[in-house]
């Protein structure tokens, strides 16, 4: 990036040489980003925010490695990709995202229940790491330290069979948590793999598109009958919009339904976007507009009421009415009546595609 | 066949002479007998309200304090029989007093003849029940202000006021030829007599109480405080609904010519544009359809028709249940807004459908259906003119005027002499425990307590 500061920053933290130094600097980026919000475009202010959270995220798994090492576990005994899931995954993360993570590494050729024991054991210190750094942990238990997420490539290929085979409500949901996973730190092949087995069974199972198109099509647009925007009615968050499921989650939910049906394997929304525009999948007028609402949300996204809790950076996702002036209310009605009417279509995409 | 029927009967003939040769009870005995009974069930449809405000404001309000809630509301009827017996009665249509205009005078501890007398068309004793239930009715809309705060001894004073006094005047003004009675006044079966009346006594119990501890947010946003049952409070809403029926149709108060068919007609229309308008309105601004906001629909579009049943022609009385159900959401929006809190919804369901109803006779009353009761003229749409609009209106100004002041003066007195509101610490405990000490879902409260 052209912009001296974030690149001086990412240096330091590729130096840190240890998790209370990366804390320090992740307070300092977020003071300076807080600024740069208003003076930037979102889009590029998003991909320095998640370039810095990157590095820091890497510097906490390096930080990690190391210090396996100086215990006497040794290096990582084969090659793993660190991978996030989520807002993390998409390149969204806000100044307050938690933790989604997974891991997934070589087949073993030997002892598989030492190397699964060292990755548990790193995993478990990366994920205190990120805590400490200020990253929350995912409510849900999507976390690299939670076994169910931490698989060789072959296990991985195991537990994608059985969701797929089995379109539960619990199972399309980590399949679409698994559809937004990227590579973050170590090898990214093996994610490739394990993404290439996702595509495969997905061809293999077309009944999953309309399991997920049920799951994802719950969080409604807040845009009511007349036109109005849908706010919280009661509690101290009265006259604030649910921005994050309101307007952000629905876009990104009926997007990643359009590419993984075909095969888009980019996981950020305005990506998708364009290479849905690409593949024929969106007109480039559609592209344009719907990159354009998109980026809308991503900026009222980053806007919104930032708690702190014990020190974690966390975020309830809402925008307080008092952020919202005329103009941006204008602008986020259409936006949003874009949103609904890209959810229609996928709707009927979807369901077309089926019968 | 035939043989064996007449032996049959002529035996039975000579067993029983009486019942061949007693004479015919006269047409007017057989009319006077038919509308007893009709405004004896009307009597016991309205007493049976009760159980729909019982399952109404404790379905509303919390675990804690339902035991105070629903065994309240069985006491104070019991209380308020005694007090309109001995007094209220005699305010309301005891007779003529010196200033008959403002009430009646007379008639004191009622002690009514054993029977209808020559030329009654039913006796005063089922008028008298059939009175006392709307009484009753009025004053447990009132207890809606006062829900899960206010001490019982308060309940007590105020239902001897209210019975003694403030209702009956009321009453007497437009059904006891009181004054506005006089001005022809329409209000069929009480939309501001009973339902006004006890919905302004709720907003002046409710200001002066302040609201729940927890209700509002320092930054002023309201927090919604859920009612413990939703199931209680639909059957509440099916409790009242049949009753009204009673309330409406047995307001004719005579068989006659079936015309309370026709009121009770009105009625059943009225509450289901209630509802239907409540929940599509709810749906269109929230983007949810809210079970509670329908319940209110479908009992504001009944409060609503009450003062119009007799007085409109079907398609008004839709149009009236269709505007009172999209008015209890507003106004129960804009009660939030100004931090009133309105535990059961009393004053919009009660009080801005009341007024509602009271107006809409002014708009659409046809010209021979008030022929037909007897009261006032026909509204703005059949005759064009706006005099019956303005007697309304007039009605729902002073009768609201009147309210207000009489229930400042009697909750106001009795705050300052004994206190209206629990400690803080009671009404965190719940009244259940506080009040009558044991709680009204032991189980479940029990294992709440032990983590105060």
């Amino acid at each position: 990036m052209s912009d001296p500061v974030p690149l001086q920053v990412l240096k330091q933290i590729g130096s840190a040489d240890h998790v209370e130094g990366l804390r320090s600097l992740r307070d300092q980026v977020h003071e300076q980003m807080e600024a740069l919000l208003k003076a930037r475009p979102v889009e590029q202010f998003n991909e320095q925010l998640n370039e810095v959270h990157d590095a820091l995220i890497q510097r906490s798994a390096a930080l990690a490695e190391a210090e396996m090492a100086r215990l006497g576990k040794g290096s990582p005994p084969v090659p793993y990709a660190y991978i996030l899931f989520g807002s993390g995954g998409r390149k969204e993360q806000t100044l307050s995202s938690d933790q989604d993570s997974g891991v997934v590494y070589e087949d073993p050729v030997s002892d598989s229940e030492e190397v699964q024991l060292y990755f548990k054991e790193l995993c478990e210190m990366i994920v205190m790491n990120l805590q400490q750094v200020g990253y929350p942990l995912c409510e849900g238990n999507v976390l690299s330290s939670n076994r169910e997420w931490c698989l060789s490539l072959t296990e991985w290929g195991m537990k994608l069979d059985k969701w797929f085979a089995e379109p539960a409500w619990e199972s399309v949901r980590y399949l679409l948590i698994v559809a937004d996973g990227r590579c973050v730190y170590g090898d990214e092949k093996l994610l490739h793999l394990l993404k290439d087995s996702f595509f495969t069974d997905m061809l293999k199972s077309p009944i999953i598109l309309k399991r997920m198109l049920e799951n994802t099509m719950r969080h409604k647009v807040l845009l009511g009958f007349f036109g109005q925007l849908l706010k919280e009615q009661y509690g101290t968050d009265t006259g604030s919009l649910d921005i994050k499921y309101g307007a952000y989650i629905p876009m990104v939910n009926a997007i990643r339904l359009m590419a993984v049906q075909v095969g888009i394997r980019e996981t950020a929304t305005l990506e998708r976007i364009r290479r849905l525009a690409k593949a024929g999948q969106l007109s480039d007028h559609e592209a344009a507009v719907y990159e354009q609402a998109f980026r809308l949300f991503l900026r009222l996204r980053l806007m919104t009421t930032e708690q702190k809790n014990n020190g974690l950076y966390a975020n309830n996702g809402k925008l307080s009415s008092s952020k919202l002036t005329k103009e941006l209310t204008d602008e986020l009605k259409s936006s949003l009546r874009l949103g609904k009417k890209l959810q229609r279509a996928v709707f009927k995409q979807t369901m077309g595609r089926l019968t | 066949m035939i043989k064996k029927t007449m032996l049959a009967l002529g035996i039975f003939t000579l067993l029983f002479p009486v019942a061949a040769f007693a004479e015919d009870p006269s047409a007017a005995t057989l009319n006077m007998g038919l509308n007893t009974l009709w405004v004896m069930l009307s009597f016991i449809l309205v007493l049976l309200m009760q159980g729909g405000f019982i399952l109404l404001e404790t379905g509303s309000t919390r675990m804690k304090n339902a035991g105070h809630v629903a065994g309240k509301t069985i006491f104070t009827t019991g209380l308020a029989a005694l007090i309109y017996w001995a007094f209220g009665y005699g305010i309301a249509f005891g007779g003529d007093s010196a200033v008959n205009a403002l009430f009646g005078w007379g008639n004191f501890f009622f002690d009514p003849a054993v029977a209808a007398g020559e030329g009654d068309s039913y006796p005063s004793t089922v008028f008298f029940l059939f009175q006392l239930a709307f009484a009753a009715v009025s004053l447990s809309i009132a207890w809606g202000g006062f829900a899960e705060r206010a001490k019982l001894s308060s309940y007590i004073v105020f239902t001897v006021f209210f019975i003694a006094v403030i209702y009956p005047v009321v009453a007497h003004w437009i059904w006891g030829g009181g004054w506005l009675a006089e001005d022809g006044a329409q209000d069929f079966a009480g939309s501001t007599v009973v339902h006004l009346t006890g919905a302004l006594a709720a907003f002046v119990a409710t200001v002066l109480l302040k609201p729940r501890i927890g209700k509002f947010n320092k930054d002023g946003s309201a927090n919604e405080i859920l009612g413990h049952n939703q199931v209680f409070t639909a059957l509440s809403v099916l409790l009242l609904w049949v009753g009204w029926f009673g309330f409406n149709a047995g307001s004719t108060v005579s068989v006659g010519d079936g015309f309370l068919g026709f009121v009770a007609f009105n009625t059943m229309l009225g509450a289901g544009a209630g509802g239907v308008a409540a929940l599509l309105i709810s749906w269109a601004m929230t983007g949810k359809a809210d079970i509670t906001t329908m319940l209110n629909g479908t009992l504001a579009g009944l409060v609503a028709i009450t003062a119009s049943c007799a007085f409109v022609d079907p398609w008004a009385a839709v149009v009236i249940g269709l505007v009172a159900g999209v008015l209890v959401y507003f106004s129960a929006k804009f009660f939030e807004k100004i931090k009133v809190d309105d535990p059961i919804y009393a004053l919009s369901v009660h009080g801005a459908a009341g007024i509602w109803g009271t107006l809409a006779n002014g708009i659409f009353a046809t010209q021979a259906l008030a022929d037909k009761v007897g009261i006032g003229t026909g509204g703005l749409i059949d005759t064009g003119s706006w005099k019956q609009l303005w007697v309304q209106f007039e009605s729902v100004v002073v009768v609201g005027a009147f309210v207000l002041a009489a229930s400042f003066l009697v909750l106001g007195v009795m705050k300052l002499i004994m206190g209206f509101r629990v400690t803080e610490e009671q009404e965190i405990i719940g009244l259940d425990l506080s009040e009558h000490g044991a709680y009204g879902y032991p189980e479940q409260m029990k294992k709440a307590g032990q983590n105060m």
